[in-house]
């Protein structure tokens, strides 16, 4: 599979690159980070990808935003919900 | 056989009628075309404020603070996870702020320790308050309940008490035969010495059921909640206009409500929010608490409130039908409702009841009028 | 507001974009909306810009369908979030019906809300999960989020991955993770290899999907896959994540045990039906379908007048079936508008109505396959999590079932059960199968009455700028 081009941005202050345009969901993934935050009972991961489970909700330049729905984009700075 | 009384209407008030006439050794039957305390018992707000209470109500509504703060005590264990903290009725006009005393002035006479104080010293108290408070009413005395609960508080110690307990039993219609109220029921007829309506904004129909007219109108009252936010607010906040609840539960989640009309009616529930009215009671809460601007809102619903033509309760004797009695209408019922059942019990029970009631003789001859 | 469009169609997957390509190039105003960024649904998704995807069967239908909408005259609004609903039939009593009102939530600017005399929505399906010990595990994700890394992303969700569950995406993801480089741990298949021959008759009218299906097994077989039939998991492991998971026979004995670092599960899919839940449109319980589902005619007209459904929302019937039903609604919904006379509308319906049917027949056999399976259901420990957003446990699920809870909108007051964020998307089919158990069935289990916001909506979303006197704060409420 051909990407674009990969950028950088940055989770919880640590640089990270992904190709443009790739969810960002996948792209945290893909750099191996899987727990996104803590839920009642039980920690919070990407789960369906798709818009329904709000286990991936993140903040993106300090709005809240779920990580499945949101491409990634050169310096956008994501912090945990 | 027949029970001594038929309660007909499972919310807060038909569940604190029965459970106390049940204690006061009747036997008691409370019926329920659904589910106990799904309609309004179980949707409101929760709120325990004086500055949403009307003046006449306060007495009532102080007794009933208390019963929900001591929940457990009185109810086998049930408990609406009631908390007890300051309110906060806020002016941000000069037009509010006038309201705002003359309203404080009328509950404060009637028993509610309201004290005026300051934007600045609202702050003090509700950090999460908004700089552009003029004037604030401050009453030690207000708190919240997770009204969703309501249901489950009350069906242990209803069992325990001895209540038949009858859920998803519609009544279509009540008969006297020989003395005896028949209730014509889904499954069959029931037969009580007594009942009492508690029907909430169906109440108008059962009174039809008796020949009696008693008009009730009904309001579709919009309630919103948000997801899990941080700590955003420490008291129950309102407006001077009463247009506005507000409240942050221990789980983060924050409950905005104040009585903002939405769509439905007493045939259809509630059927949908009003854009505009979801949107102007949000920006209200979001101007009050700014924080809120932070949050995702999960979720709107609505809950059916019934108020008489002069908007003060309906809790009495029916006129001119021995034995039946009313309970209802109150506004910000959910507040007073445990402490009117127990006192409408203690007037079917033959007892002086500790408070004065609310007899329907005023609103029936307003019909005639 | 501008004028009412003359149909909107909520949802961009094949239902969708073949509905809004029918009415708009029969010259109707049609507005499509979607939440990704671009049309094509989870099947037909396509991949984000710049992302060159070596074509398969799926991507070329689905491009097919895209071309097509793309010239069609349909005003098209990807990346908008539906979340609230109105109009139709919510209007006070004795009032006529409204348009329809959808509010839409752009990926940046102003909140959108627009008007359409008719709606079809196609909100496809979300994925069921029946909860097992330690199904929370980051490293443990649906088999529809498997697919969606792998096809539309080409991101691996582990290196050595588990794979189980029910129906043929089991196969279509391991085959994609083998190609991609990950090595596959195991296959639990809920199903047995009898009910797979069952199901292969109805497969015959679609050789291709034969084809694919049989390509995707020769391949496991070549690895050495270890496929295990009735099969499922029994609990995944690992302190941070998953680490392990074991499975069991659906008859009982061992388990075995299997090393991975992520875990791909799903039971199935589950007909979205929060809109027609809004909309008050009669349901009927539909197992074999998915789930809840409204009660459509031919032409999937719901009860509601002028409201339709198209695709697997109105219950799984596969994306191969899902244009023509998209077409079957556009037509109707253009008939019903007085857009299109009987005999044009008799015309034109036939063919779409034969399609429909003939791919229905195959998409019916894997929904089957999908269907809930109550075992899953028994299996579910007591202090395992079922509804993860709010923490709620299978034990607290039935303490609240003994305090009389005796349908979900109760059991979701009486435990918190579904009130989160997800709205009980992902924990509705188990808790309300926990229901159904003490009070007799799912059609007395009932459902949630449906709420707006569709979606959690940011509540800038809703606010925009305003000043205090832009509020309409009612009359003051009586002293």
């Amino acid at each position: 599979m051909a990407r674009p081009a990969e950028v950088a941005f940055s989770f919880d202050g640590a640089t990270l690159r992904a190709p443009v345009g790739e969810s960002l969901a996948a792209a945290l993934i893909a750099a191996g980070l899987r727990r996104l935050g803590e839920g009642p009972g039980s920690p919070r991961a990407a789960f369906c990808m798709m818009g329904t489970c709000q286990q991936c909700l993140v903040r993106v330049d300090g709005r809240l935003a779920q990580a499945c729905l949101v491409p990634v984009r050169a310096g956008m700075a994501v912090t945990p919900a | 056989m027949a029970f001594d009384v038929a309660v007909i209407g499972a919310g807060v008030m038909g569940c604190s009628t029965a459970l106390h006439l049940a204690r006061g050794s009747m036997r008691v039957a409370l019926l329920d075309r659904g589910a106990i305390c799904r309609e309004a018992s179980g949707v409101n707000a929760g709120t325990l404020t004086m500055q949403m209470t009307r003046a006449a109500l306060i007495p009532y509504a102080l007794r009933a603070h208390e019963m929900w703060l001591r929940m457990p005590e009185w109810c086998d264990g049930g408990s609406v996870l009631a908390v007890a903290c300051p309110g906060l009725s806020v002016a941000f006009t000069e037009a509010e702020a006038a309201l705002l005393e003359t309203r404080a002035q009328a509950r404060r006479a009637a028993g509610a320790p309201i004290e005026l104080i300051s934007g600045g010293r609202a702050m003090e108290i509700e950090p999460g308050l908004s700089d552009r408070v003029l004037l604030a009413g401050h009453c030690p005395i207000d708190g919240f309940t997770s009204a969703y609960l309501t249901g489950r508080a009350f069906r242990p110690a209803l069992l325990n008490a001895g209540v038949a307990l009858f859920e998803n039993r519609a009544v279509w219609g009540i008969d006297r035969e020989a003395g005896r109220f028949v209730l014509e029921t889904e499954s069959g007829p029931l037969q009580a010495k007594r009942i009492v309506l508690a029907g909430g904004v169906w109440l108008e129909e059962m009174a039809a059921w008796l020949g009696v007219t008693l008009t009730i109108k009904v309001l579709i009252n919009q309630l919103v909640v948000t997801e899990r936010i941080a700590p955003a607010m420490r008291t129950v906040m309102g407006v001077a206009s009463g247009l506005l609840s507000l409240k942050q539960y221990a789980n983060g989640t924050v409950l905005i409500g104040g009585g903002w009309q939405g769509i439905g009616d007493r045939q259809r529930g509630g059927l949908a929010v009003r854009a505009e009215n979801f949107s102007g009671n949000v920006r209200l809460a979001a101007y009050t608490i700014p924080a809120l601007r932070e949050a995702r809102v999960v979720r709107a619903w609505l809950g059916l409130e019934a108020e008489t033509a002069d908007a003060l309760p309906a809790i009495g004797p029916i006129p001119g039908v021995a034995d039946a009695w009313i309970i209802g209408s109150v506004h910000s019922g959910y507040t007073s409702g445990p402490y009117f059942g127990k006192l409408l019990a203690q007037a079917v029970l033959g007892e002086a009841p500790e408070m004065p009631l609310f007899p329907i003789d005023r609103l029936l001859a307003m019909e005639h009028a | 507001m501008s004028a009412p469009f003359d149909l909107a169609v909520l949802g961009a997957g094949p239902a969708g974009m073949a509905a809004a390509t029918e009415a708009a190039r029969r010259g109707a105003r049609v507005v499509l909306l979607e939440e990704s960024p671009a049309p094509g649904g989870q099947v037909y998704r396509a991949a984000p810009p710049g992302f060159l995807v070596p074509p398969d069967p799926d991507r070329r239908a689905g491009d097919a369908l895209r071309a097509a909408l793309a010239t069609s005259g349909t005003t098209l609004l990807l990346g908008h979030r539906v979340w609230g609903l109105g109009g139709g039939p919510l209007v006070p009593q004795g009032a006529p019906p409204l348009p329809f009102r959808v509010d839409a939530l752009p990926p940046d600017g102003a909140p959108l809300t627009l008007e359409a005399r008719a709606l079809i929505l196609c909100a496809g399906t979300h994925e069921r999960i029946i909860p097992f010990p330690g199904w929370t595990l980051p490293g443990v994700i649906g088999l529809a989020a498997a697919t969606i890394l792998l096809k539309a992303q080409g991101v691996l969700p582990g290196r050595r991955v588990v794979v189980a569950g029910a129906g043929p995406l089991l196969y279509a993801v391991a085959a994609k993770l083998l190609k991609a480089g990950a090595e596959v741990a195991a296959i639990a298949d809920l199903a047995t290899q009898g009910e797979w021959a069952r199901a292969l008759p109805t497969l015959t009218a679609r050789p291709d999907l034969l084809a694919r299906g049989l390509a995707w097994r020769a391949a496991l077989a070549t690895k050495g896959v270890p496929v295990l039939a009735a099969h499922r998991v029994v609990a995944a492991e690992g302190a941070d994540a998953v680490e392990r998971v074991r499975l069991q026979a659906l008859s009982g004995g061992t388990s075995e045990s299997f090393d991975c670092d992520a875990l791909c599960v799903g039971h199935g899919l589950v007909p979205a039906t929060e809109a027609t839940r809004v909309f008050r449109a009669a349901h009927r319980y539909a197992r074999e379908s998915g789930g809840w589902v409204p009660v459509l005619d031919a032409d999937r007209r719901t009860s509601v007048p002028l409201l339709y459904v198209a695709g697997d929302g109105g219950g799984v019937r596969g994306a191969a079936a899902a244009p023509a039903a998209g077409r079957l609604a556009a037509l109707a919904a253009l008939r019903d508008l007085g857009l299109l006379d009987g005999r044009a509308h008799a015309r034109a319906r036939r063919r779409p109505a034969l399609e429909h049917w003939r791919a229905a027949q195959g998409g019916a056999a894997m929904a089957r396959m999908m269907a809930l399976r109550p075992a899953l259901v028994d299996a579910i420990a007591p202090e395992t999590v079922v509804c993860r957003c709010e923490g709620v446990t299978r034990a607290e699920i039935e303490a609240a079932l003994d305090d009389g809870a005796t349908e979900m909108n109760q059991l979701k007051q009486f435990t918190r059960c579904g009130m989160g964020p997800c709205q009980g998307r992902v924990c509705g089919e188990a808790a309300a199968e926990l229901v159904a158990r003490r009070v007799g069935g799912r059609e007395r289990a009932g459902f949630a009455t449906g709420r707006l916001p569709l979606r959690p909506v940011p509540m800038e979303a809703v606010l925009g700028d305003f000043d205090y006197a832009d509020i309409p704060v009612p009359a003051p409420a009586p002293l």
